[in-house]
């Protein structure tokens, strides 16, 4: 090792200890200036958000965030208060996805749990990968409550999962109400990118239609009335750690949510569910009104479906099925439903015909068949009727009778006469979809069809074929302006909502006269009761008396002196297929006989009772073709208008008035 | 009496008595304040006694015995005769760990020895500042002033710095050449030798970054140096953590009450982001008091060093304010945003033993160094 002595002279001499002190000193300076600098940089940033509050908003924004909480859906109300939609509590299970370290494996736990499989969970974690991932997104709805036990006791394993109730929307008497009330689904993915075409509000409105819990109105009396059931969400602003985990609310900003006004249905509960019940597994559709007020007491459509199955989301194999059902439960047949109206139009054909002179004792001779133009048009009877007036050819729908009737009329005057009875016109009853049908003239058959109109449509006319369509809900219409004498009454489903005003009483039809009307309703009864009838059975079927007080009773315990109570109607079918010549040489082959689908449409118009209307009833039975007795339209009619009589508030609140009179007389007496 | 005195305290009492109890209280106060924060941000009461608060507290109370023990019973000979050795052996460890460590979050830096794990890294901060102690303080005092002699030191400095970047951990690697050469600097390190490393130095790395790098290896480099950040990457934790101070006002929000932190925005808010968290219940006010403590603890670090008489004390306290002063330095420059999120805790109040073991060990030897400050030099021993 080299001396340092050997090298001191050739270097200056450098003392250590005083290097050491001045560089310290230097290198202290330093330390200090560094430290100068990090508090120089924290004051820079509390001075920042001294003037612009950036970072105490940032904050702000990261601990704050607004929840919404949907509003109550407005509850819906038949006439006499049954709860027919209410919201109710649902058990549900959900996940967070910022707490699972594996949504995938946490929903194959769920689904194991559930007894669900695993396209089940592969289908849930798509959905709940699309919303947030700090809020609880809905993996399983509608949990019973043994499932939401079997949730909670293996929670802890369950990382990120939740079991949760939530307010939803709920269906009490299910298929009953499908059609007219409808049903909530998820908004769409449609409904969302509509709002967000909204460039005011479409942001927040399409944020709150990505909520979870949120519900909007997608059939029936809830798309139409959204506005009204829907209410007004609230929201709350919740304190949030960095998970989303809510630890705690800022109460001064909550909102609470408006709940949706309710809605008071025209609608009979315990007529609705006759009424739904009386088509066994026929199809077809059933309106029952007030001929005065216009209140619907019945809208059925059958078969039906579950709106439950749609709240929390239907799975595709059942929407399918249902989609797919010849007999189309998804749709509402009572006011969508179209159908050539058949024998029932010969009502409104008569009508015409007295209006262009046709005396009450005009008669036609029925041989089974009319020949004009070179075709023979045949009657139902094969052997005919013989000679008939028009109470008879109402009676026993004599298809001759108005073959000629209509040619006497034409088809202008016809048209204008079902027009003005609520035929091809589209009644705004609150819901969507209403058909208008279509009552065709000369005019329409030019513009649409492109032909000049020709007699032989004419006769095709009178007897209700052709191009003719009509629901079940316009031929109760036309029922019960039939019945109450030509008032224009208008058909209403909503009986109290904001901004329903009472309905005001019908006016008069001008274009009819009170005696073509009186002819028309007398062929009308003749249908029910008086024999040749073609539906005495049905009217036979009521089974009430009026008592000597007034009040309905039923037939068998009716006391002496007690009158019948009965109904008027006229039947009708129409064929959806063409008989040819070759098969009517042969023999037309019976309804029976045919494919459900080819089957004739079997419907009834009705009304009673008879010595003091009050109600029109309309029954399409689709391909029923009079082959099914026990449960053919007149029949399901007989069987609702019973029901309807009895549950009269006029006739119950006579009822019970007539049953304490006799107690207060004898107390009296004593 | 006198002779003892002359020598250094003798008793166990008297170095006890003698010990610069400065030093100890700033590092108790430090510790303390790093209780309380652990414990403002404990989830619940579960929490408060079988987490962080009470190991924290325990830990600094066994290192400050060790501190103390080790104050009392090892002197600058001591030292100095294992600072080479030491270094030596923590720059193999360094290799060894470059060639059979163990990889944990993406970083090796951790040797396994059976139930133990070891990070040579930290080793290398007590040894680098001893071996360069020891290194200026056997050199000739004219020879600091060569060029030639400057060389080992350098070396001393970058192999280890260079092994570390490897490994990779800028933090750690930024620490050791800031307080490395900042014990250069205090030796004596020529300024033409300063002023030419800084222009060179600085120059070159610009250079090569305009003109000689690819865009993508200049976009490497910047993600290197946190230049461009991901925002839900390093990014988000300084911007959490600005918004946290930004929003801390004078006085901040009050003990327990800090938002970011009760609510889990900060992130790694017990470790390399509690100055943070300090700030934002404390305000400006906390913030400067906790970095007036350091500075504190600086001061007397160095007052121990101006006391020193030989120069192997004077550096070692040296390099241990240096070393104290670059760890709060990164750390507190990081949390605000003015270097890239490195992984620099923040000494005696971050959660975690290794930086407080550390920086404990090298207040160990500045106790020593200061308890026997009357005594000379022993370089005729090692001669």
């Amino acid at each position: 090792m080299a001396r340092p002595k050997k090298i001191g002279s050739t270097l200056p001499k450098r003392d250590a200890n005083v290097i050491f002190t001045r560089r310290a000193a230097l290198m202290s300076f330093v330390g200090v200036g560094v430290m100068g600098t990090i508090l120089a940089r924290m004051a820079q940033l509390q001075a920042t958000d001294a003037i612009s509050r950036q970072y105490t908003q940032a904050a702000d924004d990261n601990r704050f965030d607004t929840r919404i909480v949907p509003p109550p859906r407005g509850v819906v109300y038949d006439r006499f208060g049954t709860v027919l939609a209410q919201t109710s509590k649902d058990y549900q299970v959900s996940i967070v996805q910022n707490d699972a370290p594996d949504v995938a494996e946490s929903a194959r736990r769920v689904a194991a749990i559930l007894g669900l499989d695993a396209e089940w969970a592969r289908r849930a974690v798509i959905r709940v990968r699309g919303g947030s991932r700090y809020e609880p997104q809905p993996l399983k709805e509608g949990l019973t409550w043994e499932e939401f036990n079997a949730i909670n006791v293996r929670l802890p394993e369950l990382r990120g999962v939740v079991a949760n109730s939530a307010d939803v929307r709920a269906y009490p008497f299910d298929v009953v109400y499908a059609h007219p009330i409808g049903y909530v689904q998820k908004p769409t993915q449609r409904d969302i990118d509509n709002a967000m075409a909204n460039p005011e509000l479409g942001e927040s409105r399409a944020a709150y239609l990505r909520n979870p819990h949120v519900r909007v109105g997608k059939a029936g009396l809830e798309a139409s009335m959204e506005e009204t059931l829907h209410g007004q969400a609230g929201w709350r602003k919740v304190i949030v750690n960095a998970r989303g985990v809510e630890m705690g609310e800022d109460e001064r900003e909550r909102r609470e949510p408006v709940p949706g006004s309710g809605v008071v249905l025209t609608i009979d509960h315990e007529l609705q569910r006759t009424a739904m019940q009386s088509f066994g597994d026929q199809a077809g559709g059933c309106v029952v009104m007030d001929i005065y007020t216009g209140d619907i007491l019945v809208m059925a459509s059958v078969p039906s479906f579950d709106p439950n199955l749609f709240v929390n989301g239907i799975d595709t194999e059942t929407f399918t099925a249902l989609n797919t059902d010849e007999k189309k439960p998804l749709f509402n047949k009572a006011i969508s439903g179209g159908y050539p109206p058949g024998s029932t139009f010969k009502t409104m054909v008569g009508i015409a015909a007295k209006q262009a002179g046709v005396a009450d004792d005009w008669r036609i001779s029925c041989p089974g068949y009319f020949s004009f133009g070179g075709r023979d048009f045949h009657c139902w009877k094969h052997g005919g009727h013989g000679s008939v007036d028009l109470h008879r050819a109402i009676r026993e729908s004599c298809d001759v009778y108005f073959y000629n009737a209509a040619l006497r009329a034409g088809p202008e005057r016809i048209a204008a006469v079902a027009r003005e009875f609520g035929l091809g016109v589209a009644h705004n009853v609150t819901l969507p979809n209403v058909a208008a049908g279509l009552v065709p003239d000369p005019q329409w058959w030019l513009a649409h069809r492109h032909e000049q109109w020709t007699a032989g449509l004419t006769v095709n006319y009178g007897i209700g074929q052709g191009s003719l369509v009509v629901t079940p809900l316009q031929l109760c219409v036309q029922a019960a302006r039939i019945a109450n004498n030509g008032k224009a009454v208008v058909p209403r489903l909503v009986r109290e909502a904001p901004g329903v005003t009472p309905p005001r009483p019908p006016p008069i039809m001008t274009g009819v006269a009170p005696e073509h009307l009186a002819a028309i309703r007398a062929g009308m009864f003749g249908v029910c009761n008086e024999g040749g009838g073609t539906a005495t059975r049905a009217g036979s079927m009521i089974g009430l008396s009026r008592r000597p007080d007034g009040v309905i009773v039923d037939a068998a315990q009716a006391p002496p002196g007690a009158t019948p109570v009965q109904i008027a109607g006229k039947t009708g079918t129409s064929q959806v297929r063409i008989i040819t010549a070759a098969e009517r040489a042969r023999g037309v082959i019976s309804n029976d006989q045919l494919p459900w689908a080819l089957r004739d449409n079997a419907l009834f118009i009705s009304w009673g009772p008879y010595d003091n209307p009050r109600y029109a009833c309309a029954v399409v039975i689709e391909h029923g073709g009079h082959t099914n007795v026990e449960f053919d339209a007149p029949i399901v009619t007989a069987r609702v208008l019973r029901e309807t009589f009895l549950r009269d508030p006029a006739n119950r609140a006579a009822a019970r008035l007539a049953s304490l009179e006799p107690r207060q007389s004898g107390r009296q007496s004593a | 009496m006198t002779i003892v005195a002359a020598s250094g305290p003798n008793s166990l009492f008297d170095r006890f008595a003698k010990l610069n109890w400065g030093i100890i209280t700033v590092l108790c106060i430090l510790a303390m304040i790093g209780v309380a924060i652990h414990f403002s941000e404990s989830a619940s009461a579960a929490d408060v006694w079988t987490n962080m608060p009470l190991t924290h507290g325990m830990r600094f109370l066994m290192l400050l015995s060790l501190m103390i023990i080790m104050a009392m019973f090892l002197d600058s000979r001591f030292w100095l005769a294992i600072a080479y050795p030491l270094y030596a052996g923590a720059l193999l460890l360094l290799l060894a760990v470059a060639v059979i460590g163990e990889t944990r979050l993406g970083a090796t830096r951790w040797l396994s020895l059976g139930p133990l794990s070891l990070q040579p890294s930290e080793l290398m901060k007590v040894g680098l500042v001893l071996a360069l102690a020891r290194y200026y303080h056997q050199l000739d005092p004219r020879r600091t002033g060569t060029v030639l002699w400057s060389i080992p030191p350098f070396l001393m400095i970058g192999l280890p710095a260079a092994l570390i970047m490897h490994q990779p951990d800028l933090g750690t690697a930024m620490l050791i050449v800031f307080s490395g050469l900042i014990i250069m600097f205090v030796a004596g390190l020529l300024w033409r030798i300063i002023i030419a490393g800084a222009v060179v130095g600085v120059g070159g790395a610009l250079f090569a970054y305009r003109y000689l790098l690819h865009g993508y290896q200049r976009e490497r480099v910047d993600v290197f140096l946190g230049a461009t950040n991901d925002p839900l990457g390093a990014g988000y934790h300084v911007l959490q953590s600005k918004i946290a101070i930004g929003s801390a006002g004078l006085i901040g929000r009050g003990y327990l009450q800090g938002t970011q932190s009760q609510l889990d925005f900060l992130p790694e808010k017990h470790t390399d982001f509690v100055f943070t968290m300090i700030v934002e219940q404390f305000g400006f006010v906390g913030g400067a008091f906790v970095l007036g403590l350091f500075v504190a603890l600086m001061a007397f670090a160095l007052q121990v060093a101006m006391r020193a008489r030989s120069l192997f004390g004077k550096l070692v306290s040296a390099g241990v304010a240096a070393t104290l002063a670059s760890y709060v330095f990164i750390n507190t420059a990081m949390v605000i945003g003015l270097v890239p999120v490195v992984g620099v805790p923040l000494p005696m109040i971050s959660f975690g033993g290794t930086a407080m073991t550390t920086l404990m060990v090298g207040f160990a030897i500045v106790l020593s160094v200061d308890l026997r400050r009357d005594q000379q030099g022993a370089r005729g021993l090692l001669w």
